[in-house]
């Protein structure tokens, strides 16, 4: 990971960061050194601003959350749940302009409170394109803002000889059955990424910071590094963490506005900074159901935090406050790694059909015209193409059930993945105009046998991509791993 | 009663790229007994339903949440060639008309 034009150090630095050059104490360490006072010890205020930056932080729940006083901002900005797309490729998720207004929101609130602002899996899915997109908008923010701080980046990019050594090593495990690797999986990763931990969120805070910006990350470690650094009890910590890293989605009604945890030794309170949302023992309990298969253990690269006696109790109408949660460390520690792999350039083709004897014969209709649209494109080419089609009505979600109706009308989508888009295009376009002509077997309609909602309805829509490697990693080289990077701005 | 005339909710979404998981919940605990004591809801289910191996369905009982969580292996791996819904969003409706 390189960030060109751009004055960097490796840390660790000189003076280890407690000073700018302004004579400011960094964010980071200023909580620190408060905490370490006799008597600084107290409960911790962490503004949970967004689960998903780049969307939109509503922003009077935002200030609502800033007039409270918070000790950290914290923002996840991605996950993998967008599937393999955006890793694989280096875009974002999220519109350019959308991320730098959300980005300006929080970056100039955490400067006006002096408190760290800290944001996890930038740029949606955090490879070195995603987290150079994220700081080339926060300089771009810090210069517009006229705002000066202590920027950390850390990439989550694993090295590939890393992951190929594991592999060597048999420190390599596939999750819910992802098969085995081989090294050339590994080689054919366009990005591969691990998610980082406390472990290395922590290297960062010590060095002193004010703004941390981390490349793949647990959505956890943005919220749960800093109370357990200030003695927090771990459990506690990541419990809170996994419930306000999806801002106030764990209220009833859920939302996107920003949440505000009280951390002390013994729970936490949970308040959502927008007045309508209100925090009840049963929707934050529920909140632990939410993309996890199991709700009782939350697994980080350090241990786990075990929720079997999580008690979920009522403070008043809109707080409830959580306890319970305890922390077994792991005896080593594992990584879990995601890499996305190029498949071949994709078109498809948008169009509809209502007539009852082509909806009625479609599943053999598809079937003859990919034979004949085979036997044409690949007349003096190899068939190096995948074809795909989903007929929505029928069974382009889910497989269709005894008993489920005939539909009037269905809407096709065909998808071709060719090496190229020159070759993605013109079996697409050859799909097209055979499918439109096809003469099946009864067929009244003879003059056509498609709607097209517009032309031309096949359409390029870029690289298509795969996980090619979603695994736990062991290896002996973690220290190697996450490097932080110090930039002042 | 079909689950959808006693539950709260119904849903579906991915738990990781290869995982499709089911979570029910229920207004109340005695709607949440009722249901877990008539016991239509178990492995044998979701796997016909799902066309999935018995062995590889997990249910888990979360009572703090009035709540049932299943886990199911996705048969593609979330945005693969192929796949159909790649948050994992749409798989729950089928779940709707069972009866219990």
């Amino acid at each position: 990971m390189s960030a060109p034009g751009r004055p960097k150090r490796e840390f660790p630095l000189g003076g280890n960061g407690a000073q700018r050059p302004g004579g400011h104490m960094s964010a980071t360490r200023r909580i620190l050194d408060a905490f370490s006072q006799p008597g600084g010890r107290r409960p911790l205020r962490l503004l949970g601003a967004s689960g998903q930056l780049g969307y939109g932080i509503p922003t009077p729940a935002f200030q609502a959350g800033l007039d409270r006083q918070p000790d950290l901002i914290g923002c996840d900005m991605g996950s993998i749940d967008i599937g393999p797309y955006y890793l694989g490729s280096g875009n974002m998720a999220t519109a350019r302009e959308s991320t730098k207004r959300d980005l300006r929101k929080v970056l100039t609130a955490a400067r006006r409170l002096d408190i760290p602002l800290v944001i996890g899996s930038a740029g949606s899915a955090g490879a070195a394109p995603h987290l150079q997109q994220t700081l080339e908008l926060v300089r771009e923010i810090a210069r517009e803002q006229k705002l000066s701080f202590r920027l950390a980046w850390i990439p989550g990019d694993i090295p590939k000889d890393v992951v190929i050594e594991a592999i060597r090593a048999g420190g390599l495990t596939g999750i819910d059955g992802m098969p085995e690797l081989a090294e050339a999986d590994v080689e054919n990763c366009a990005n591969l990424v691990g998610q980082m931990g406390m472990t290395a969120f922590r290297r960062a805070f010590e060095a002193g910071v004010d703004v941390l910006i981390a490349g793949r990350a647990c959505d956890t470690a943005i919220f749960s590094t800093l109370p357990v650094m200030l003695g927090f009890p771990v459990g506690l910590s990541v419990h809170m963490a996994k419930i306000i890293e999806c801002a106030s989605i764990c209220c009833l009604p859920g939302g996107r506005d920003s949440i505000l945890a009280t951390l002390d030794d013994e729970g936490f309170t949970l308040e959502s900074m927008a007045p309508q949302r209100r925090a009840t023992p049963i929707s934050v309990a529920a909140h632990s159901l939410y993309e996890q298969n199991d709700p009782y253990v939350i697994i980080e690269p350090e241990g786990r935090a075990e929720l079997h006696n999580a008690r979920y109790e009522q403070v008043d109408e809109r707080r409830t406050r959580v306890s319970g949660a305890t922390w077994v460390e792991a005896a080593e520690q594992t990584i879990k790694i995601e890499g996305s792999t190029r498949v071949g350039e994709r078109a498809v083709l948008l169009c509809g059909a209502a007539d009852p004897r082509f909806i009625e014969r479609h599943e053999q209709i598809l079937r003859d015209v990919s034979v004949v649209v085979r036997d044409l494109v690949c007349e003096d080419a190899e068939e190096d193409y995948q074809l795909y089609w989903r007929v929505y009505g029928m069974n382009g979600v889910t497989d269709r059930q005894p008993g489920d109706a005939v539909p009037a009308e269905v809407f096709l989508l065909i998808e071709c993945i060719a090496p190229t888009t020159a070759r993605a295009s013109e079996v697409m376009r050859t799909m097209k105009q055979y499918l439109l002509h096809f003469g099946y077997e009864g067929r009244l309609s003879t003059g056509g046998n498609l709607a097209f909602a517009f032309t031309p309805p096949e359409v390029s829509v870029g690289t298509a991509y795969k996980f090619g490697v979603y695994h736990i990693m062991r290896t002996a080289r973690m220290d190697e791993l996450f490097p932080v990077t110090i930039e002042e701005l | 009663m079909q689950l959808q005339d006693i539950a709260k909710v119904i849903r579906s979404k991915n738990a990781g790229p290869r995982c499709t998981t089911l979570d029910i919940m229920f207004n109340d605990d005695a709607d949440y007994q009722r249901v877990k004591q008539g016991g239509a809801i178990d492995a044998a289910l979701i796997a016909r339903l799902y066309d999935t191996p018995e062995q590889d369905v997990k249910i888990i009982d979360y009572p703090m949440a009035r709540a049932l969580k299943i886990a199911i292996p996705r048969k593609v791996t979330a945005g693969d060639p192929g796949d159909r819904d790649v948050y994992g969003a749409q798989q729950h409706s089928r779940l709707f008309e069972v009866e219990v």
